[in-house]
């Protein structure tokens, strides 16, 4: 009887949008989306979404909320200032309908969001504040076959990029029209071609409450493709919440793109955890394989000669660093030689690898007419849930 | 003369349409080229990421790729639009 009543007032909430002919409101229950970022393009997004009832959201954010979020982000309260972003927004979202699953995973998608979890979600909306961010959400989505939904906004403007790569795997990526000055923001938050730098700093955009929002419907249209065919492509709108235009470009496939020009149609994923050697192993020796993650594969200073501390980066992920570790513990001069590579053959990944995968995410080799992307994080080919942080 | 014959005269704007001009420029000219001449000539904020779209055509131009290989036609209409991100801090 309850489960009645429930069903029923769902159906009297969706009512509105019954009436509207090509609304497909079972197509937006089902829907699976992941929100990147819960600042004010990401409230706008989820919100949105849960007013739609899509099936479940799951909001990705590392950060906290501060006081100045408060004048654009529709969830957040003065109460959640110090609390994570994710949780806060999750918390007050899952109250519009209880019948949306709103979920919080705090911390760095990088480090939360499998490929392999990836991949059950529908699409990806990056509402974050970097190109670093929307460049490894896009290569993620991809490979992984998932629509991609970039959102920006300025004081003024607000624009949507959508690439629907589940249906149109050989549309354009994000990176097919990024302009170089954006790889060179991205190159300055790195030394040495992948430390942390300890004094990067942030450009600040200003923003308001109108352009987030209109970025948020924009967005959350696109991920539901409200209106759209499956044989779109991809676009980018740009919209004028002064002037009230709007245009809208295609966005046509870039040859030697840096984000899709290796990958084929569609890349090969293989679960390469547990099963790294057996994986390593049958790709030849002499291909060549990008890790998604700079590594490093050498330590020495060039003053004094020591090595003393190689032992505690040789190996590992660069970005886990910061630029700090070029200062030599011995002589205290900045002159450590760190030598930091994406780019191995497969012979070497098994030489400095021999028991366990590289500290990447995934690794793509290109091995015939396509490419094949080994997942570092997956032990089985069964699709994964993102990673919480333990409480 | 069979230099100006070559060039195509096209219009170009901002996003935000404050700033328009009819140019002649080289079929050869790439999309970054004609970018970094509209932030030089209207001061436009050099730190800022920019694209270019042919409004005419609704058709992004690739940074790299040049007019002609980008179907560009004469009197076409160019917007230097910014590539925008912002929204929250994240990695």
């Amino acid at each position: 009887m309850l489960e009645r009543r429930g069903a029923g007032m769902r159906h009297d909430r969706h009512l509105r949008h019954a009436l509207i002919d090509w609304f497909p409101q079972a197509r937006v229950r089902a829907a699976r989306i992941a929100v990147v970022g819960a600042g004010a393009v990401g409230n706008e997004v989820v919100k949105n979404l849960a007013l739609l009832g899509a099936g479940a959201i799951d909001v990705f954010d590392f950060d906290r909320v501060e006081l100045h979020n408060l004048t654009r982000a529709v969830f957040l309260r003065e109460a959640d200032v110090g609390a994570p972003k994710a949780s806060a927004l999750a918390a007050r979202a899952a109250e519009v309908d209880p019948a949306v699953r709103v979920t919080a995973v705090e911390g760095d998608f990088w480090d939360t969001l499998p490929l392999a979890a990836l991949a059950g979600y529908d699409c990806a909306v990056a509402a974050v504040d970097n190109f670093e961010a929307r460049v490894r959400l896009n290569r993620m989505c991809r490979i992984a076959g998932v629509d991609f939904v970039s959102a920006g906004i300025d004081s003024r403007l607000a624009s949507l990029e959508a690439f629907p790569f589940a249906s149109n795997p050989d549309c354009a990526c994000y990176e097919c029209h990024l302009p170089e000055s954006a790889y060179q923001r991205i190159a300055a938050r790195y030394s040495c071609g992948g430390l942390r730098r300890v004094a990067a700093a942030e450009r600040l955009v200003p923003t308001t409450a109108i352009t987030a929002s209109v970025a948020g419907a924009l967005a959350a249209s696109a991920a539901l493709r409200l209106g759209r065919d499956a044989g779109d492509g991809a676009r980018r709108v740009l919209f004028d919440t002064i002037g009230g235009g709007a245009s809208v470009a295609a966005l046509a496939r870039r040859a030697g793109c840096a984000g899709c020009g290796d990958l084929g149609e569609r890349p090969r994923v293989l679960a390469a955890r547990a099963a790294w050697r057996e994986r390593i192993a049958a790709i030849a020796d002499d291909v060549a394989v990008q890790t998604s993650d700079p590594l490093i594969v050498g330590y020495a200073c060039a003053r004094c000669g020591d090595r003393s501390r190689a032992g505690q980066y040789v190996l590992r992920r660069a970005r886990d660093f910061d630029d700090r570790i070029a200062i030599c513990a011995a002589c205290g001069e900045p002159a450590v030689r760190i030598d930091i590579r994406d780019e191995f053959t497969a012979a070497e990944l098994v030489r400095l690898y021999p028991d366990r995968p590289p500290p990447a995410k995934f690794a793509i080799a290109r091995a015939g007419d396509g490419a094949l992307c080994l997942d570092f994080e997956t032990d089985d080919q069964r699709p994964q849930q993102p990673q919480r942080r333990p409480e | 003369m069979a230099n100006e014959l070559t060039q195509l005269k096209l219009h170009v704007r901002t996003a935000d349409q404050t700033r328009r001009a009819e140019l002649a420029l080289a079929p050869d000219a790439t999309g970054a080229e004609i970018i970094q001449a509209a932030v030089d000539n209207w001061a436009l904020p050099a730190d800022t990421d920019y694209a270019l779209v042919n409004v005419t055509t609704g058709k992004a131009l690739a940074p790299d790729a040049t007019l002609a290989a980008s179907g560009v036609r004469p009197g076409d209409e160019l917007e230097v639009q910014p590539v925008l991100v912002a929204g929250c801090k994240s990695a």
